[in-house]
């Protein structure tokens, strides 16, 4: 068995917050067998988020063998993480991913998905909200970030 | 992160959280110098550093506006 990546004291400050959690929420790892130096550290990683709430579930795929799902959830590079909602049985996709090992700002960025989509509350100003039901074309967002 | 909250709100919004140094091709093709930097709609705008709602807001305005 391979060592924890996470130690104990950020253990606990993710179970601290994970108590807010409220709906059931499906991550999605993507990895590959083609030179990828994070992948395995990025599942495991996943793997420990994952097993600190029953509210949340993990699902494992592959780029190459799963290429029909990562077509669809538009995936084409890894590692990546998908963030889902639930609509009963049905997948809620919410346009949220993360590509590369979630350390540091990703980390806190990835437990911040998870609190939104199991909340539901963007949390956002009224004039963004207007703003953005009024969107009528795509908006990408792609934010970099280093993990220091 | 604000982008996070927005993919939430709004089922047009899609947020890629990407960690720069492991895709260096795709940085390279945003021309990332600092973080965060946030590129809207394959570089019609571009944002380094946090920023508050309201600006972003308006870069996003402007980036589709463009």
């Amino acid at each position: 068995m391979s060592e924890k990546l996470l130690n104990d004291s950020i253990l606990q400050q993710v179970q601290s917050v994970f108590h807010k959690l409220q709906e059931p929420v499906g991550v999605l790892f993507f990895g590959t067998e083609r030179g990828c130096e994070y992948c395995a550290d990025t599942r495991q990683l996943l793997e420990e988020v994952v097993a600190l709430s029953d509210k949340l579930s993990l699902e494992i795929y592959d780029l190459e063998q799963d290429a029909e799902i990562a077509r669809r959830y538009r995936v084409d590079k890894a590692p990546a993480i998908v963030i889902n909602g639930w609509d009963g049985e049905k997948p809620v996709d919410y346009g949220m991913r993360f590509y590369g090992i979630p350390a540091g700002h990703e980390f806190s960025a990835l437990i911040q998905a998870l609190l939104l989509v199991s909340e539901g509350d963007s949390g956002l100003q009224p004039e963004t909200r207007q703003f953005l039901h009024e969107l009528n074309q795509p908006v990408h967002l792609q934010v970099f970030s280093t993990p220091t | 992160m604000l982008a996070l909250q927005m993919a939430l709100e709004s089922p047009l919004v899609e947020v890629d959280a990407v960690e720069a140094m492991e895709f260096p091709e795709l940085s390279e093709r945003f021309q990332v110098r600092g973080v965060p930097q946030t590129t809207i709609n394959q570089g019609a705008g571009t944002v380094v550093g946090a920023m508050p709602e309201e600006d972003l807001l308006i870069e996003i305005e402007q980036a589709l506006a463009g």
